[in-house]
């Protein structure tokens, strides 16, 4: 036993001496020192921690603040897979805390468990995995389900075993370079994509291709945007319009290909005249799911989804393989920065975006030129550049998505405006829950070194700098800039007051320009194409295009890209196509955790800056959750605020505390004992709460609550009546069957807590007592008889 | 100085800047100051006081408590003043209705974070509000006398009152939910025994003699001691009775059995000793009252007991339905210079109700006396919580001993020995602050009158107290997380020091790895505890 111990512990010295000579013994290695440990360790022992502290620069005062800060870090071992329910905006409105309950039902996890007695599954809720359209998504391990209903829980945990055991043969590569290529298949791999399951489609393609020795690329691009139709093939073949073929399942293209391409008599047809024959074969045998679409229809779902968008940071959009440098070039990348390099000055260039009129596309929408222009003043020896890609809103991927699809653009942009301000040094700083993400950045990286696009005297001109990734370790707060500074300087992201702004003094003290990951992308863009072609689009304060993640009740959510201006109406009627299953529109939550609900009756107001901070909201990073007639609004101010209140950094008393109990009161409503008092309290509290904190986390919080008390205050007073006219807010409710049953007994066999009696052929009722509102007997009821009040 | 590093940096290596004097406004008053200073130092440089909690000299910290806050007077923004530098053309407002209320309402939410106590249970409970914690403390060191004085500074009949008290405060000792709260009453009754073993009793010392005199009418709890106070205070009092002995209802109403008549004598003697005068049998009618007892003294003290039936009643005084009408402040009667106290304000009161009222009675007198205006005397904020959960009885216990309530076998009529009592004031928890005058928490609560039960919404946290140091005591539960203590260990290398665990609203400040306090604070223990603006971390003794 001993012995064993002294193995394991001499195991652990081994592994955490070898990763502090890879990561280095200063303090600033603290965070990428923690995270190798816990990609070892799945969880930080406190003998590593203990080691690392006597090794290196690292103090036990700092290690222990940072690795209990950030929320990636773990203190106990976990089990052998993880369940993550994304908690996200949309996720929310679609049911993931019942999603979350029925996963600890099912593995029967006590109050505080989270792992279960055989140490097979640890559950944890987390912000957001970015696939808003096709919530409520769960992943375990590097396996993610969407559209998840609470009763099909225990089936996806036997799914998943089985899919575990049944690892999939290596998968055979595309056919790039064979001569005989007709034409290619495009398969989005965007995380969403790949979440619906694109990766399968893929892999299936594929190999069937192989085996069939069939010459056709299956190319795989960024995100396609049209997250509500995938997974999306793309046909493309000479001289004809590209087709689609949506909503692909992966056992349907097995089934498909398995059966048409068995007989060699077909393999030899295809060889000649694939495409032809592959489209009928998908027609004629496509599953009823499956939709096909030509894109020159104009009324398809497909192209009234992109119909009113204008692609500038998504440019290209569903044509780019991400990694492809040849590919960017071909279609102008990287001239925008060579012609800076070559032509403009610093201070022309500073020119330019100022005229293009860009601001700030990471919510706050400060004018870009603005701080360009004060880092460009700042006389130091060293400046840095920062992309901030740490996007944690829940119901937000626009960051995500730019950077798994466009690393070039993003780094192309932050090339740019490097030089324009004179910077040395570059960091992406990337969520560590974007792996995709930061796996992109990492190979569009290392071949923009050899490319000479990054390092010394790139492209024979004087201008050098380098980029690297720092990995954000999970803290929604690290998306302000100060807090993101502390991170990588090794500390805990706490906000700090400014002045000094990061433009004069940040990274190390040097003066730091940081722009939101959208920000930089659209720069390239502006730079070809000229300020006024940016400053056209759009409206007059608020320019060019903001990119959306449009998820919520809405029949077509995806990644979309519009005009400033585009009215919330416009984006919910016609790219969204209305809101799904016939229930009525009532409000657009904008901005996430920091913004405001509009109401319906507001529909037209234009989304700009200046509009949604005159309602109350804000533009914030670009999440646009729709709401309908089910969503209880003091529901989505409750849910917001335990998430801001979960993510303040604690530092300052109004957002420590003043958060928490501003969520308390709303707990305290929406279990029916508000009183009207409390409205009193918790409005003083918001708006002192907005004026007191340090940081934007805490000077926005109150927003969802404010918007919410002013267009909905009634819902409010109703709860506070004791009623949720929604029917969300499980304290307030009550289930009970209709005379419509049938007898059938199916809820009675799903019901968890052996609330309804089994009653063949007869009417069902509810024992309220028993009831635990896992809406489970709603989802399965095939009559609609359970009626929730 | 105030400023973050970064900020320092880059002063310091522009020199120009540091000599260059900055104009600013404050409060609509042109104020210069040297550049660099914060915008709190600016204002105190020019006479407006700002309150802070978490800024400390020499330290870049990030502002916490936000109490320090201000307004931009230009764009109406709000801002913690330690924390911004004072800059050419600022125009700051430091106390406006609005600064003052986001003030109030960052204290308030710091309270609703805050478990503990300021005064420990009794003290308030115990209508004469003595320091009853302290009275413990001494007995338990053996220091009797000084524990007779703390008692004699609220309680000027400990003997008496040792017989007859029915203790509220016991009924909110914190040691009652564990087993059986600590035997106070018995305990003060000690050392009032012990000392009047003593040839020479304690007297406390007098103030300066003030040549006035104070009729007392009545000898009853009430009167002796509104005596016991005024002789203090440095006034001649005389206490009149129609009686042939002092005491009042302690002596004639009271059963032997339950006061012994001695124990009445042996405090009157002291009151004697110290210099009241009695003139017993002496029925005061109003025309006495008028004639001679109004025109000979400077004040007079009503303390005859029941009103009802009482020839009080038709001296005219305002009355009401218990009793004669009295400012409940001061004890001031409707006509100036007359005081009273005791059970002719209302009938039926603890004895120890009438002992308090005596004490506020003089205190008046002699405000009365020295030509002011008789105040209310302020109570200070008082943090407090709830009851004790059950997983907090051993914290409690940390600082106290096990050991079951000594019991005597004839109750309140039999005394501890010395070795019961020292065993006894043993018991008592410390639930009393130990920054009880110097937290600025506390200070700043009673300054801005914050309530600390408006945001009273949710479940307190779990106390904890970290008691294995050899001189610092830290009470997690009261800290407001300002990390001073995390920045000093850290600024002065402590190989453990403290640290911020946790983020939010659950963060705590602590010690890395679970170790002892004793390894956290080695060598920055004195400097933490004088920087700690609130009771978490404090000094054992």
């Amino acid at each position: 036993m001993r012995l064993c111990e002294k193995e394991m512990n001499e195991s652990i010295i081994n592994t955490v001496d070898q990763i502090i000579a890879e990561k280095g013994i200063t303090s600033n290695a603290v965070i990428p020192i923690l995270q190798a440990i816990q990609e070892k360790f799945n969880y930080l022992p406190e003998d590593a921690l203990k080691r690392v502290c006597e090794n290196t620069d690292i103090t036990q005062s700092q290690i222990t603040g940072i690795s209990t800060f950030y929320s990636q870090f773990r203190h106990k071992p976990v089990g052998e897979h993880i369940i993550k329910v994304c908690v996200g905006t949309a996720c929310h409105v679609k049911g993931a805390l019942q999603v979350y309950d029925s996963f600890k039902r099912t593995l029967k996890l006590k109050d505080k468990e989270d792992t279960d007695k055989n140490g097979l599954y640890t559950i944890e809720k987390v912000a957001c995995l970015g696939c808003c359209t096709i919530a409520p998504v769960v992943q375990i391990d590097n396996i993610t389900y969407g559209n998840v209903e609470t009763e099909k829980v225990p089936e996806i945990l036997d799914d998943f075993i089985l899919a575990k055991n049944n690892t999939e043969t290596s998968i055979v590569k595309t056919y790039q370079n064979n001569s005989l290529v007709q034409g290619e298949i495009r398969v989005g791999l965007g995380s969403c994509c790949v979440a619906s399951g694109s990766a399968d489609v893929k892999n299936e393609l594929e190999k069937t291709l192989a085996n069939n020795k069939i010459h056709v690329d299956v190319k795989h691009v960024g995100c396609v945007g049209v997250c509500n139709q995938v997974p999306l093939l793309e046909i493309h073949k000479p001289n004809m319009e590209p087709v689609y073929y949506a909503k692909i399942k992966p056992d349907e293209v097995k089934q498909i290909i398995q059966t048409h391409f068995r007989a060699n008599r077909l393999i030899d047809r295809l060889k000649n005249q694939f495409f032809l024959f592959f489209e009928n074969m998908l027609v004629e045998n496509l599953p009823q799911t499956v939709k096909r679409y030509a894109s020159d229809h104009r009324d398809t779902p497909i192209a009234e989804f992109l119909n009113g968008q204008i692609s500038i940071a998504t440019e290209h959009r569903g044509q780019l393989k991400p990694s492809d440098i040849e590919e960017y070039k071909k279609k102008g990348g990287f001239n925008s920065f060579l012609k800076c390099i070559k032509e403009y000055s610093q201070d022309q260039l500073i020119e330019i975006i100022r005229q293009s009129g860009l601001k700030g596309r990471g919510g706050g929408g400060f004018p870009s030129a603005i701080k360009w222009q004060m880092v460009k003043d700042a006389k130091a020896e060293k400046k840095y550049i920062i992309c901030n890609g740490d996007e944690g809103d829940p119901g937000a991927f626009m960051d995500r998505m730019l950077l798994e699809s466009y690393p070039y653009r993003v780094i192309e942009g932050m090339l740019i405006a490097a030089y324009a301000v004179g910077a040395q040094e570059g960091i992406f700083y990337i969520r560590a829950e974007y792996p995709l993400a930061v796996q992109r950045i990492n190979e569009a990286l290392a071949i923009c070194r050899q490319e000479n696009y990054l390092g010394k005297n790139i492209q024979g001109t004087d201008f050098s700098i380098n980029f690297k990734i720092f990995e954000g370790a999970g803290a929604f707060v690290c998306g302000e800039e100060t807090a993101l500074i502390a991170s990588i300087e090794g500390k805990r992201g706490l906000p700090s007051m400014r002045p000094p702004y990061p433009a004069e003094s940040g990274l190390w003290d040097g003066p730091t320009l940081i722009n939101n990951t959208e920000t930089l992308a659209l720069v390239p863009w502006i730079v070809r194409n000229g300020a006024e072609a940016f400053n056209q689009i759009g409206t007059k304060n608020s320019t060019g295009t903001k990119v959306f993640a449009l998820a919520g009740k809405v029949k077509r959510g995806g990644l979309i890209e519009v005009p400033m201006g585009t009215t919330i109406h416009q984006v919910i009627e016609e790219i969204g196509g209305g809101i799904a299953n016939d229930k009525q529109f009532k409000a657009v939550q904008i901005g996430g955790p920091s913004g405001g609900c509009i109401p319906a009756s507001l529909s037209a107001t234009p989304i700009d800056y200046e509009s949604l901070e005159k309602l109350g909201a804000m533009m914030g990073s670009g999440g646009l959750i729709v709401l309908d007639e089910t969503d209880c609004m003091v529901d989505i101010a409750k849910y917001f605020l335990s998430f801001t209140q979960d993510q303040s950094c604690g530092k300052c008393t109004f957002c420590r505390i003043g958060t928490k109990r501003m969520l308390e009161i709303l707990e305290k409503i929406t279990r029916g004992q508000g009183v009207l008092k409390d409205l009193e309290i918790l409005e003083q509290l918001a708006e002192s709460t907005k004026k007191g904190s340090i940081c934007g986390l805490g000077r926005t919080a109150p927003n969802p609550i404010l918007s919410t008390l002013h267009y909905f205050r009634e819902e409010y007073l109703a709860h506070i009546n004791g009623t949720c006219p929604s029917g969300k807010c499980t304290e307030l409710i009550t289930y009970s069957i209709t005379d419509d049953c049938i007898g059938c007994t199916i809820c009675a066999q799903k019901c968890p807590s052996d609330a309804i009696p089994l009653n063949p052929y007869k009417k069902h009722e509810i024992i309220n007592d028993k009831c635990i509102k896992c809406d489970v007997c709603r989802q399965v009821c095939p009559e609609k008889a359970v009626l929730v009040k | 100085m105030f400023l973050s590093e970064t900020q320092c940096n880059r002063l310091y290596t522009n020199e120009i800047a540091i000599k260059r004097m900055i104009k600013l406004k404050i409060n609509n008053i042109e104020t210069q100051v040297e550049n660099g200073t914060s915008v709190l130092k600016a204002a105190e440089q020019a006479g407006f006081k700002i309150p802070s909690m978490c800024f400390k000299e020499g330290y870049s910290n990030h502002p916490s408590c936000m109490v320090c806050m201000v307004k931009d007077n230009k764009n109406g923004k709000l801002f913690p003043s330690c924390a911004i530098a004072a800059t050419e053309g600022m125009d700051i407002i430091t106390d406006d209705d609005e600064v003052k209320q986001s003030r109030k309402e960052a204290l308030e939410l710091l309270l609703s974070d805050h478990v503990g106590d300021c005064e420990a249970p009794c003290q308030p409970s115990c209508p004469a509000n003595m320091n009853i914690p302290l009275m413990n403390r001494l007995i338990a060191e053996g220091k009797f006398a000084e524990s007779l004085k703390v008692v004699k500074e609220a309680i000027a009949l400990p003997l008496i009152l040792g017989y007859i008290c029915p203790a509220p405060c016991e009924k909110a000792c914190r040691r009652g939910q564990i087993d059986s709260p600590v035997s106070i009453c018995i305990l003060k009754k000690y050392v009032a025994v012990e000392d009047l073993k003593n040839e020479t009793f304690y007297l406390p010392e007098k103030q300066k003699k003030s040549n006035k005199k104070v009729a007392i009418i009545g000898s009853g709890p009430g009167g002796l001691s509104a005596a016991f106070y005024l002789l203090k205070l440095g006034h001649d009092c005389v206490i009149f009775d129609k009686n042939e002995k002092a005491g009042g209802t302690l002596r004639y109403e009271i059963l032997e059995n339950q006061l012994p008549n001695e124990a009445i004598d042996k405090e009157v003697e002291v009151l004697i000793k110290y210099g009241a005068k009695f003139q017993f049998n002496t029925n005061i009618t109003k025309e006495i009252f008028e004639n001679e007892i109004r025109k000979n003294f400077d004040a007079i003290i009503l303390a005859t007991g029941n009103y009802e039936g009482s020839v009080i009643e038709n001296f005219g005084f305002e009355s009401g339905k218990s009793g004669i009408n009295i400012n409940k402040d001061t004890y001031e009667t409707s006509i100036p210079g007359i005081f009273a106290c005791g059970n002719i304000i209302r009938s039926r009161r603890m004895a120890i109700n009438s002992v308090a009222q005596g004490k506020i009675a003089a205190e008046s007198a002699h405000a009365f006396l020295n030509g002011q205006t008789p105040e209310a005397k302020h109570r200070m904020f008082n943090s407090k919580f709830a009851k004790l959960l059950e997983e907090e009885f051993e914290e409690y216990l940390k600082e106290s001993i096990p050991e079951n309530r000594v019991e005597l076998e004839n109750g309140k009529m039999g005394d501890f020995s010395m070795e019961e009592a020292m065993l006894e004031a043993k018991r008592c928890l410390h639930c009393d602050c130990r920054k009880i005058d110097n937290c600025k928490l506390r200070i700043f609560s009673d300054e801005y009158s914050a309530d600390r039960k408006k945001f009273d919404f949710g479940e307190r946290k779990i106390i904890k107290k970290y008691d294995q140091h050899e001189l610092v005591i830290y009470e997690s539960e009261k800290c407001i997380r300002c990390n001073l203590c995390v920045d000093i260990t850290m600024k002065n290398s402590e190989l453990t020091g403290l640290s911020s665990i946790g983020r939010g609203f659950t963060v705590e400040i602590n010690i890395p790895f679970n170790q002892l306090l004793s390894a956290a604070l080695t060598k920055t223990a004195i400097d933490c505890v004088e920087s700690c603006p609130t009771g978490a971390l404090a000094f054992k003794k």
